[in-house]
């Protein structure tokens, strides 16, 4: 697990995985797709639209895990003085942004037909609207200072602080009443959806896993190179 | 011990003395803060049932607003003059600094913002039993914004491009002490233990503050 903590061994290793993980990424997103439109059925209630979710439940679970990764590697960092985790707060802060923003953007076109309106107060949408602009500041803040030394410290302190919001995110449907439904799927309990339509979610989930990181690949040796020419 | 005390005391007279030589910022914090309050009148309109039922909402989102224009001189001027320096070899330890100056900033930029808040309320017809409320709600909740304005302005000492950016990482962090302290003043029943979770918040980031300030500041120091 050594890549994992080494840019040379990172880019050793990524170079020989890229492509198989952008092929397998690519195949697991076709099917996955042709899964979700035509071989899952209607739902009795919602009709076509519960099709909406095969994006929005893997793209907001993306959006959870990217911040994750960003404050365990920012820890590490802070800690352990490793830079490896400030290149990977820098290069995956705008991928996260875009998970949640597609996120909200189908939440609210599901929300449309079912709810009557693109937008509620409610405590899930709230928080993950600050989510979405905690990772706008992150990235502003990684293009506002001249000095990188500075700039990636900042970083992993303001990701640091804004990490109260996930908790807030995860039990929102639990603590208040709220118009989101409380999540279907967990890893305690039998999964209360049925196979049908698990299978969809489960390889769209892992087609967007699998997108996500070949373009986190694609970034983070971008950064490293950048870094390494720049010494 | 004597002499540390002594420091402490020197260090508030001179916070004093360069407040009092730049009184003209704290008043121009002010008039902000009345002249947005006259603006939100003439948009809404002078109904009387309306702005008594919006008006705490008004004053508090005012008070955030006004309060976090003057981040950017909160630990600019002593960073640029060299004063922090001075500080530190005086053997203050840099999260020492921190708690004296959100103390300081307190005193100095809030607390006229607790004195005005009761002609405000006369403005707003807002009736005097959530007058008290709202000091209190406030009296806790700038103390919380004074915090938050050190953790942010001090990560932003460096930042030569974005001016901005330091209030809005203020406003992202104070949507919890928004949420309670105005529902502080809306609930009669809840009063008590309403206060108490803000009150913990406010433990919290007193907590939190002297290290992210400290580890700011170190950075910035390090760096310029």
């Amino acid at each position: 697990m050594k890549f994992l903590l080494n840019p040379n061994s990172f880019q050793n290793i990524t170079n020989l995985l890229f492509k198989p993980i952008l092929i397998v990424s690519l195949v697991l997103l076709i099917l996955g797709l042709i899964f979700s439109f035509y071989l899952s059925p209607n739902d009795y209630q919602q009709g076509s639209t519960v099709r909406i979710m095969y994006i929005h439940v893997p793209s907001a679970w993306m959006s959870l895990m990217t911040y994750m990764i960003m404050v365990i590697y920012s820890i590490v960092a802070l800690a352990f003085r490793i830079p490896f985790g400030f290149i990977i707060n820098t290069a995956v802060a705008p991928i996260g942004a875009v998970f949640t923003l597609i996120c909200i953007i189908t939440g609210s076109l599901w929300g449309k037909p079912m709810w009557g309106t693109w937008w509620v107060w409610d405590a899930r949408l709230t928080s993950v609207a600050i989510l979405f602009i905690i990772y706008l500041i992150i990235i502003f803040i990684n293009n506002s200072f001249e000095n990188r030394a500075v700039r990636e410290k900042i970083v992993a302190i303001f990701i640091l602080i804004g990490s109260v919001n996930l908790p807030i995110i995860k039990f929102s449907v639990d603590w208040w009443n709220t118009l989101h439904q409380p999540a279907s799927i967990s890893k305690l309990s039998k999964p209360n959806i049925d196979p049908s339509m698990m299978t969809p979610l489960i390889i769209m989930t892992l087609a967007l896993m699998l997108v996500g990181i070949s373009i986190a690949i694609l970034r983070i040796n971008t950064e490293i190179t950048n870094r390494k020419n720049s010494l | 011990m004597f002499i540390f005390l002594k420091k402490i005391f020197y260090f508030f007279y001179r916070e004093f003395k360069v407040n009092i030589s730049g009184f003209h910022d704290i008043l121009t914090n002010i008039t902000f803060f009345f002249i947005s309050i006259f603006i939100f009148i003439f948009s809404i309109g002078p109904q009387d049932k309306i702005l008594s039922v919006m008006g705490v909402s008004i004053l508090w989102t005012l008070l955030l607003l006004s309060s976090t224009l003057s981040l950017t001189k909160f630990y600019r001027d002593d960073f640029d003059t060299g004063n922090l320096i001075i500080l530190h070899l005086n053997g203050f330890s840099f999260e020492f600094i921190a708690i004296l100056k959100t103390i300081s900033h307190f005193i100095y930029v809030q607390v006229p913002f607790i004195i005005s808040i009761p002609i405000a309320c006369v403005l707003i017809n807002i009736p005097m039993e959530k007058v008290y409320s709202l000091l209190i709600s406030f009296a806790i909740g700038s103390f919380i914004l004074s915090c938050l304005g050190s953790i942010s302005s001090s990560m932003n000492l460096l930042n030569k491009r974005n001016y901005l950016l330091g209030s809005v990482i203020v406003m992202i962090l104070s949507i919890p002490v928004i949420i309670f302290s105005v529902g502080i003043i809306n609930t009669e029943e809840n009063f008590i233990s309403l206060i108490n979770v803000l009150f913990g918040i406010l433990l919290i980031i007193f907590a939190i503050n002297p290290w992210a300030t400290g580890a700011c500041l170190k950075i910035a120091l390090q760096n310029n």
